[in-house]
């Protein structure tokens, strides 16, 4: 390795057993988690798809399935409908959290004084647990709510097949908006102040300077945020899983791909297939991630 | 407090070692930046004082409208949880009898106070352990040399890109037959060694200057003397946000609660609490709401005290699914 031929090494050398022991404890020290990843990372990949291949039940192996469980993928109804929800819900959610996250940082960013106070408050939705956010949300938007009461309108939001997810999606994009709000932060203040200047002196009012010089000097920021989004997106469980208590209801609405893999694997105790649906959403996520840096992020490098 | 200078990771984070971090990540420094009111944004633009004026009043007019935005949902959680559930049909947003029966009952009759435990404690476990390992780790991937160090350390930064949805069965049917599921340990196993964090340390040792190091190897000191009494005293920053983006992490962990303590409700953290008691009792509001506050309030603590911690844990967790 380029290390251990630095020029440096002269004085060690003369020590060649100095050298293997400084080896020995470098072992040592990286043995634990070296393990950890070797046995719950790297090993479960493989033995995922080994059980992808088989009919594989609560207590084990039941039949050898060769290629049947990713045939069955193809023609698979409510795998179809989950994946439809999780680009419904991920598109929704990456346009409304950076709409709301830009819009805040630039808020923030305006205010000279209490800008640190006001960054930590709206940060903090994003730490806090989201079992609890989730509960928040269920109370608030239920039948009865305050949601209802203030806007006058009479959902039951989480309830409703045509509103649930379209619930999730608010929930989520007021969370992240904290999260998006302190990238779009740094970026915004590595804008130069120059360029402002210019934009003041031609005479650009705030609304004509925002669209025209701060928006396309963001795009690298624009870039960065909406690939954490897209796969913070895909990912999404926690918020689906506790709003429809385990089902992914009413009706499918909230079946987002995540949760349909939990319930493939916990409902309907069937390993080998939801080993074969684990393997096929990491394919859809990095091939989205990859279409999303060929077209997005080619002139997302300022 | 919040405004001293803590080192925090974009400190540490020498540009050319950033590869982690996704493309084009603001660094560190400039994410903890980013609350300084030294920079001027557009209200620093020179023009006319008339129009700046107005600028002012309209930008903290929006402040604290989002500000009632970001705050109502929780303060509607507190009043709420103050409440008796009659009570909550009326729309006040001070409860007109304060008591603390909902939160009684959610400690007791609903085991709240057990999942509060169990969440103590797997957090402090989880992240005990994590400054232990990847402090350790992180040091020999950055001060010491043995042959495949490179290799190793790709296989570390390799594990981030593995998602945990694919882990799910494989971990679960492994776990399942080694006597895991339903353990603490079995969770504590899952979150044992985090690559981020073994990252961070390795990133934190990287700037900490070699002289101090030869000196006490002058003085005859071991490799793991020098490790525990010269360098990780110099790494506190970095122990700081190890330990408290762990204990975060783990104290909101929904995902792997759930799957590893599926049937052993005494085994239960509050996240995994909530949803239980969301499917069981779903319109005991007061109690519903005393449990999130349960959940909530430890981390608002903690983050009124040591927030440039979790801003700097922004960039290397990314979103929250």
């Amino acid at each position: 390795m380029a290390a251990t031929t630095a020029p440096n090494e002269t004085r060690t050398r003369a020590f060649g057993s100095e050298r293997f022991k400084e080896a020995l404890v470098g072992y040592s020290f990286i043995a634990v988690p070296m393990l950890v990843y070797a046995v719950l990372f790297f090993y479960p990949i493989v033995y995922a798809i080994y059980i992808s291949r088989y009919d594989w039940g609560v207590l084990g192996k039941i039949g050898d399935k060769g290629a049947g469980n990713y045939r069955e993928l193809l023609h698979d109804e409510r795998l179809r409908i989950a994946i439809k929800n999780g680009l419904k819900f991920t598109l929704a959610f990456t346009i409304f959290s950076m709409a709301l996250g830009l819009f805040v940082a630039v808020v923030v960013n305006s205010a000279v004084r209490a800008r640190g106070f006001f960054r930590s408050a709206y940060y903090f939705p994003s730490i806090a647990s989201s079992a609890a956010i989730t509960a928040i949300a269920l109370f608030i938007l239920s039948a009865d709510g305050l949601f209802n009461k203030i806007t006058g309108l009479n959902h039951a939001w989480f309830g409703e097949s045509g509103t649930a997810l379209w619930a999730i999606v608010g929930l989520n994009s007021w969370t992240t908006s904290g999260t998006v709000m302190l990238f779009y932060l740094a970026y915004l203040q590595s804008i130069p102040t120059d360029v402002y200047e210019a934009a003041a002196i031609d005479g650009a009012g705030a609304w004509r300077t925002f669209w025209k010089v701060t928006f396309p000097l963001l795009k690298p920021g624009h870039f960065f945020v909406s690939t954490l989004l897209v796969i913070g997106g895909l990912k999404m469980f926690d918020q689906a899983f506790i709003a429809s208590g385990g089902t992914g209801g009413p009706n499918n609405a909230t079946l987002v791909p995540v949760l349909y893999l939990y319930r493939v694997a916990f409902a309907d105790a069937n390993f080998g297939y939801a080993a074969a649906v684990g393997i096929a959403l990491m394919l859809l996520m990095v091939t989205l991630t990859l279409i999303q840096r060929l077209t997005f992020g080619r002139g997302g490098a300022n | 407090m919040a405004d001293q200078h803590v080192p925090t990771e974009k400190d540490f984070v020498p540009p050319a070692e950033a590869a982690l971090v996704p493309p084009k990540a603001p660094t560190a420094r400039q994410l903890a930046a980013t609350g300084d009111a030294s920079r001027g944004g557009i209200g620093a633009i020179p023009g006319r004082s008339g129009t700046e004026r107005v600028v002012t009043v309209v930008v903290y007019g929006l402040l604290f409208a989002l500000a009632l935005l970001y705050f109502v949902p929780f303060v509607w959680m507190i009043s709420t949880s103050l409440k008796t559930l009659p009570e909550t049909a009326y729309f006040s947003l001070l409860p007109k009898d304060p008591s603390l029966h909902a939160y009684r009952e959610a400690l007791t009759t609903f085991h709240f106070a057990r999942y509060a435990a169990n969440s103590v404690g797997l957090a402090a476990a989880v992240s005990v352990v994590n400054v232990f390992l990847c402090s350790l780790g992180g040091y020999a991937f950055a001060r010491l040399r043995f042959p495949g160090r490179e290799v190793l350390f790709f296989a570390v930064l390799a594990t981030l890109m593995v998602p945990d949805q694919l882990r799910l069965v494989p971990i679960f049917v492994k776990f399942s037959e080694w006597h895991l599921l339903g353990h603490y340990h079995g969770y504590v196993l899952v979150k044992l060694a985090s690559a981020a964090q073994l990252f961070l340390m390795r990133q934190y040792f990287l700037t900490i200057p070699r002289d101090l190091e030869e000196a006490a190897k002058l003085d005859g000191a071991g490799y793991f003397k020098t490790f525990w009494k010269v360098m990780l005293p110099l790494a506190g920053p970095a122990i700081a946000a190890i330990a408290i983006l762990e204990f975060e992490g783990t104290w909101n962990d929904f995902f792997w609660p759930l799957i590893i303590f599926q049937t052993s409700p005494d085994h239960f953290t509050l996240p995994v609490g909530i949803f239980s008691f969301v499917s069981e009792y779903q319109t005991q509001w007061p109690q519903l709401m005393a449990s999130a506050v349960i959940a909530i309030a430890p981390i608002a603590v903690l983050y009124v005290f040591f927030q440039r911690y979790f801003v700097a844990g922004v960039a290397s967790s990314g979103v929250k699914g």
